[in-house]
């Protein structure tokens, strides 16, 4: 019985120990450091999003600040899961170069609902590998959330690797959403490329 | 531990015979690894099904829930949204305390017995939360995670009609639930049953006016909405029974720190 359990959870915890094994080089952030990048970070964000600027601009310099201050590729390898060995090279640069612009998007999208936002960081807190630095946004009219940021060391300098909310993880549910495309479509991640570009194209054409 | 593998041998069975009869996922070969194990992470054999009620909810979320929710939020403030879910919040503490009693966490349930007294006469019948601004915050509970705290498996997925997100566990929710109030132990009355029912249309308009953002956004944004919706309610279910575990740690209360 005893042997049984020990043999199943080294299965249970296999895919655990290969991720550690590819997270190892990444150090972590320690807290101070991490609520100070969380904090110029949000400030830049809030000073975008409240300024006068078009919407255009607005996303322009969103775009811009969410390549310096977010981990898209790593955040994008981590999306694309078990299936970045289904897919041929090709298809990996160009589903990152898809993640880039859907990233954008999204984030663009959001922050239009979040006019006038207020920016407080509460506390950090070693959660896995990265350290998760809570803040409270609020914005008139709205109950203040509650976001984690997850932030790693990725190249030299801290980065945003993940978005909590509620105890739910971005990075996971977008992991979750793209599977779901290409388990529907047989396992093929052409599959997902082309749900991609045709969600760019959506957005682009409204 | 070990309650989780007797049950998972014979609960999740049983459920599912009950819920087998609708339409089953043709599971992909299991010579086909990557393809396979995301068909088992996601554990929604009956995804077709699923998908159909989901859509159902959609049509009925656009042309009812959705409008209802719109102008209620355009004819009241946040202040007055927070002190109708105050009000809601507190109608379901003694549901609370009876699930953290079952769930053996007693602090718990001693947190919600203050909140449920303290928010009913101090807080004017629950609409103000004087007990959670005093050092008794209020933590979540319901049946299933009482069930997943004894060590129940969640479970197939299932989307319901109407209610939405569940599962093979948490759906054996919904009939404690509907007994689980406090309007349950009063005389049965006319005008009980009538505040029985606007208290549950004010509760699901309350709580729909709330999501209207994140759901726009994720209807908007998603590849796939009906796997995303599947993925967060996955993840916090698991976020809330961490919060249970976590809120349950015997810590000495503000008032009691400081005298030290």
């Amino acid at each position: 019985m005893h042997l049984r359990r020990f043999i199943l959870s080294s299965f249970a915890a296999a895919p655990m120990l290969a991720f550690m094994a590819g997270a190892a080089d990444a150090q972590m952030v320690p807290a101070d450091a991490a609520k100070a990048f969380i904090t110029s970070s949000g400030q830049q964000l809030v000073s975008i999003v409240n300024g006068s600027a078009s919407d255009a601009q607005k996303a322009d310099q969103l775009r811009q600040l969410v390549d310096n201050i977010v981990a898209v590729d790593q955040v994008g390898d981590y999306v694309l899961g078990r299936y970045i060995n289904v897919a041929t090279p090709d298809q990996h640069s160009q589903f990152l170069s898809l993640f880039h612009q859907l990233l954008s998007y999204n984030i663009t999208y959001q922050i239009k609902a979040y006019q006038g936002i207020t920016f407080t960081v509460n506390s950090a807190a070693p959660m896995g590998n990265d350290m998760v630095v809570d803040t409270t946004i609020t914005s008139p009219g709205k109950a203040p959330a509650d976001v984690g940021w997850a932030v790693d060391e990725v190249g030299g300098s801290p980065k945003i690797v993940d978005v909590i909310v509620a105890g739910t993880s971005l990075r996971i549910t977008t992991r979750n959403d793209y599977a779901s495309v290409i388990t529907d479509n047989g396992g093929q991640v052409s599959a997902l490329l082309s749900a991609m570009q045709a969600q760019i194209n959506r957005i682009a054409g409204q | 531990m070990r309650l989780k593998t007797k049950f998972s041998g014979c609960a999740v069975p049983a459920l599912l015979f009950t819920t087998l009869l609708a339409g089953c996922a043709t599971p992909p070969p299991v010579s086909d690894t990557a393809d396979y194990q995301a068909y088992q992470q996601q554990n929604d054999p009956l995804e077709p099904t699923n998908r159909f009620f989901y859509k159902v909810n959609d049509k009925i979320d656009t042309y009812a829930f959705k409008p209802v929710a719109q102008g209620y939020v355009d004819i009241t403030n946040q202040p007055v949204r927070t002190h109708v879910g105050n009000f809601i919040t507190n109608i379901g503490e003694p549901a609370r305390l009876v699930n953290f009693m079952l769930e053996g966490k007693p602090r718990l349930a001693g947190t919600a017995l203050v909140r449920f007294l303290v928010d009913s006469t101090v807080g004017i019948g629950g609409i103000f939360d004087p007990a959670g601004s005093v050092g008794y915050p209020e933590t979540d509970t319901d049946f299933g995670l009482t069930l997943a705290v004894w060590g129940v498996p969640a479970g197939p997925y299932l989307y319901l009609p109407v209610f939405g997100p569940s599962g093979a566990r948490d759906v054996l929710n919904l009939p404690v639930e509907f007994y689980a109030t406090p309007m349950e132990a009063a005389p049965a009355s006319t005008a009980l049953t009538d505040f029985g029912y606007s208290e549950t249309g004010i509760h699901l308009i309350n709580t729909r006016a709330e999501y209207i953002q994140p759901i726009d956004q994720i209807q908007a944004t998603a590849l796939d909405p009906y796997a995303t919706f599947r993925s967060l309610y996955r993840q916090s279910r698991d976020s809330q029974l961490q919060q249970i575990d976590k809120a349950d740690q015997p810590t000495a209360p503000d008032w009691a720190a400081s005298q030290h």
